[in-house]
């Protein structure tokens, strides 16, 4: 910053190493030093009683068992044994696992694709892309809400219209894989807006002259996609992956209204499973515990495994 | 974005690759580009616009097969009497109670934790700054229990503050001034410091006037994040008497206690005021998305 030995007065007041200068040399007032403390204190204060507390005790937290939900007793590892040899935490995990790889794998190609109409000129084009991203707006529940109105087998906007064109109508929500189609579904219609901004974002920020160059060389459009479009949109594509995986395992609010887990909990997912566990009785609060401290670690596995691959891909 | 000079000669003057200037006949892949588009916005149309419609309905009418397009008549008396007979008033008005304060509050200490991170050098700072990125990637659908424990021992369960005060400090909003912030310069508020202003007065009275996009983004996103919560306010709610709309909503409609007629007509006022503000900042929310990536 400069060159001179006498510490320069400062925007921020303080020597840049942080106050580790000898008082009196390039010191700042006390009032200078002190400010940036209270500044932060209240929102720090916030993230520490509301986060970073709780993200630490939680592990701590699922040693502990409690059938009411207001004495706890020490229980040890007890917790993990009963989660791993419960068949409803398995059934959850599985619908999880089933969710989540539809809901990336349509929420990567949805994206890309709505991202490339969106990106041509093309008229009312603003108009398509709010359409398009209004959805993430509205509150998921009742989202939920109003799908499971939409959705219903007798009364129901869908198969109204499926009648009256002659085609079967199917009880969507009464039919377990048929509900786990939906609720994909409803995800989709919920979250791709924001994920086609994203990419979006990312095609802006590819350079013209590649296609340029492709054209004038005779490329076909699919080949300009393949080699060009893919290419640079990795990174923006890996970014949709991580969270669209992030958002996929925390899927509860419009699950909750759409089906409520059902039929028979076949798109009960694992959100809902700790849910109902820690907060509806029969309380089993263990069990509860313990499968957040697994979501929490599988969820940060995976993005960890994201950001490898990613990386490697990037180095070939 | 597009630099038309640097277009090469042998390149038909329009660009091609991404789309025509309408005059030409339509080709094959326009015609159906357009027809996903529409495709597309009706599906993301239709549910809204039929919700809207079927709020106005009676509850034969909700109940007839094949249902009519348009209902009998537009009057008021789902919404009327949803807010009356049951308490849909209270959970509106709580809603929003907890969305305008919590708002307010996340701009006071979102801005403040803002400043000394990107203004002052200070111990601690980088530290802070790390533990507010690590915040981001801890979802509360993970933390949930020991959170409601935390909330539980400080009495906030069944409280309104309970809804207001754990959310309200976001990492997301601290990123966002604080990266904005950098870009101030700090000559201005060393000329505040020589006039002799105080550390609060330079920031209230010189940084925060500079911030106003930000705090505008900030202040879009925390309205929509508050007033669509679910699960958090499904927790520390327990009692009727906090409900929030959403929460109202569901709990309801599940235990099939209230007509669904006045379901609707609830569930297209929580969703009245977030398409309200699309259509006036629809821009502004989706610059601010897209470029902090973070929603």
């Amino acid at each position: 910053m400069s060159g001179s030995t006498v510490a320069p007065f400062r925007p921020g007041g303080v020597p840049r190493r942080g106050g580790r200068a000898p008082a009196g040399q390039g010191w700042a007032p006390w009032n200078q030093r002190l400010a940036p403390y209270l500044f932060v204190l209240p929102n720090m204060l916030i993230f520490g009683v509301f986060i970073i507390y709780p993200a630490i005790n939680a592990f701590n937290v699922s040693r502990f068992d409690s059938r009411n939900g207001r004495t706890f007793t020490p229980v040890g590892a007890r917790n993990y044994d009963r989660l791993f040899s419960d068949e409803d935490f398995w059934a959850a995990a599985w619908h999880t696992a089933v969710f989540v790889c539809c809901y990336v794998t349509l929420s990567v190609v949805v994206a890309i694709g709505l991202g490339i109409l969106l990106n041509q000129r093309i008229r009312f084009r603003g108009f398509f892309r709010a359409v398009v991203f209004l959805p993430k707006l509205l509150s998921p529940v009742v989202v939920g809400l109003i799908f499971g109105w939409i959705l219903d087998r007798r009364v129901g906007l869908l198969n109204n219209v499926l009648g009256a064109v002659g085609l079967p109508q199917p009880s969507w929500l009464t039919n377990g894989t048929l509900a786990m189609v939906c609720t994909v579904s409803a995800a989709i219609w919920l979250h791709v807006g924001f994920y086609t901004l994203i990419i979006l974002a990312g095609l802006q920020g590819i350079d013209p002259t590649y296609y340029e160059a492709a054209q004038i060389d005779g490329a076909t459009a699919a080949q300009r996609f393949r080699r060009i479009t893919l290419p640079l949109l990795a990174p923006t594509t890996m970014v949709v992956l991580i969270l669209s995986t992030i958002e996929g395992f925390q899927a509860f609010d419009f699950i909750y209204s759409l089906t409520g887990g059902g039929p028979v909990g076949a798109t009960t997912l694992i959100v809902q499973y700790i849910y109902e566990h820690a907060f509806r009785s029969p309380v089993r609060y263990g069990l509860a515990a313990a499968g957040s401290v697994v979501l929490f670690c599988t969820i940060f596995a995976l993005t960890l495994l994201n950001f490898w691959f990613g990386r490697r891909r990037e180095s070939i | 974005m597009i630099v038309v000079s640097q277009r090469p000669p042998t390149v038909r003057p329009q660009r091609r690759w991404t789309g025509t200037s309408g005059r030409r006949p339509p080709t094959a892949g326009r015609v159906l580009t357009y027809a996903v588009l529409v495709v597309l916005a009706v599906v993301v149309l239709v549910p809204i616009v039929w919700l809207a419609l079927s709020s106005f309905k009676t509850q034969s009418e909700l109940a007839q097969r094949p249902p009519s397009l348009l209902p009998k008549s537009f009057g008021l008396s789902n919404y009327s009497g949803a807010l009356s007979t049951f308490d849909f008033s209270v959970y509106l008005r709580n809603s929003v109670i907890v969305t305008s304060a919590a708002t307010v509050l996340t701009l006071v200490l979102n801005s403040t934790a803002a400043y000394a991170l990107a203004k002052y050098n200070f111990r601690g700072r980088n530290l802070l700054f790390l533990v507010t990125l690590g915040t981001i990637m801890i979802p509360l659908q993970v933390i949930f229990i020991p959170v409601y424990q935390v909330a539980t021992q400080l009495g906030l369960v069944n409280s309104l503050w309970g809804l207001i005060i754990p959310p309200a400090a976001t990492p997301t909003g601290v990123f966002l001034i604080r990266q904005y912030m950098l870009s101030i310069p700090d000559e201005l508020i060393e000329a505040g410091r020589i006039d002799g202003a105080g550390e609060f007065r330079i920031f209230w009275r010189i940084v925060l006037p500079q911030c106003k996009a930000p705090l505008a983004v900030l202040t879009i996103f925390s309205v929509l994040w508050r007033w669509n919560d679910f699960l958090w306010p499904l927790i520390i709610s327990q009692s009727q008497r906090t409900y929030t709309l959403p929460v109202a909503l569901a709990q309801f409609a599940s235990q099939e206690v209230v007509p669904f007629n006045y379901i609707l007509a609830m569930s297209v006022v929580s969703m009245l005021p977030v398409i309200i503000v699309f259509l006036f900042m629809q821009r502004k929310v989706m610059q601010g998305i897209a470029s902090t990536g973070l929603k």
